[in-house]
């Protein structure tokens, strides 16, 4: 999903800059006011983690996938941690060669921030309707690995809808590019499902759904309770 | 940070680079063009661009040596980037 350069019009990737730098902002901010620096190794170890884990595709003939990682990012961390960390990823990668210069504001927007705000409430939502079938973990467990699923199909049409800007690509070309990513989401979800449950397993402290998590106040987003407190109201 | 508490942080990244290590060196990655690339330029027949900036290690080549050394040093760089930027605009606790 990472758009090279040379591809798409100059003015949308201008106005994914603005939208996306925007968005950095705002998440700087929340990340001056929240986080306090006992989780900051957990930070870079994640963000290592999710960039070893993109150099590797995964087969979906006639393509290839790889994992993202903002859905397991927002449902650790919450989603402003997240986007910045894959837009870290996305910045590292760009400078190897992998998706453009001129086009990062457009791939932190569709694999950070979308993917992040949308992963992060859709698992939010799923999460707080399973834990009532099931106990926590198993819950948060599901609820990433689905909403990691539907993020990748979403994340890929929101592509296929900015590709529509570019001449020979059309609505077969955007159900194509749908598809294509209803299997590497399956991927994506199977992905998250086992990194998450090895930090479920070693570290459950820091994954913002959980009870005993110590990050859930740094995660939560404005104008809402952290995950934990509004399952308990 | 206690012993057993560094020991948690650093199992996943080293499980991580000696799995990429081993997929690479193992050819086991899968080559096809990814899921973006191959609806773009493969189905619509858009043509793909030429030129521009290929990445800061472009002139080494490619090969499976270059893959790894590129992929260790990403992942060294992508450590260090998360952990200084966190760490600079976290809030302290001491």
């Amino acid at each position: 999903m990472h758009v090279p350069d040379g591809v798409l019009p100059l003015w949308l990737l201008a106005i994914m800059y603005g939208i996306s730098g925007l968005m950095l902002y705002i998440s700087v901010r929340k990340i001056n006011k929240k986080f306090d620096d006992r989780i900051v190794p957990y930070m870079g170890v994640l963000a290592a983690v999710i960039f070893a884990a993109q150099l590797v595709n995964f087969p979906v003939p006639p393509s290839s996938g790889n994992l993202v990682g903002s859905t397991l990012l927002a449902v650790m961390l919450g989603p402003w941690a997240g986007m910045l960390i894959i837009g870290m990823v996305l910045f590292i990668q760009a400078l190897m060669g992998d998706g453009g210069l001129l086009t990062f504001g457009l791939n932190f927007f569709n694999m950070g921030v979308f993917s992040s705000l949308v992963g992060w409430a859709f698992a939010l939502v799923l999460f707080k309707g399973l834990k009532r079938v099931t106990d926590e973990k198993k819950s948060v467990l599901v609820a990433a690995a689905i909403a990691s699923f539907f993020v990748t199909v979403l994340a890929a049409f929101v592509l296929g809808l900015e590709l529509l800007t570019v001449p020979g690509f059309g609505v077969t070309a955007l159900s194509a590019i749908t598809v294509v990513h209803v299997f590497i989401g399956i991927g994506e979800g199977v992905l998250t499902f086992v990194i998450l449950l090895y930090f479920v397993k070693a570290k459950p402290q820091v994954i913002s759904f959980l009870k005993e998590s110590e990050v859930s106040e740094m995660a939560k987003v404005s104008m809402a309770a952290s995950p934990t407190q509004q399952i308990e109201s | 940070m206690d012993r057993k508490e560094t020991i948690r942080y650093v199992i996943p990244l080293i499980l991580v680079i000696a799995i990429v290590t081993a997929v690479i060196l193992l050819g086991v990655a899968s080559q096809n063009p990814d899921g973006f690339e191959w609806v773009l330029f493969d189905f619509a027949g858009v043509g793909e661009p030429e030129g521009g900036f290929e990445g800061i290690w472009s002139f080494l080549g490619d090969g499976v040596g270059v893959e790894i050394f590129t992929g260790i040093t990403g992942i060294a760089a992508i450590l260090l980037l998360g952990y200084g930027f966190f760490w600079l605009n976290a809030r302290k606790t001491e």
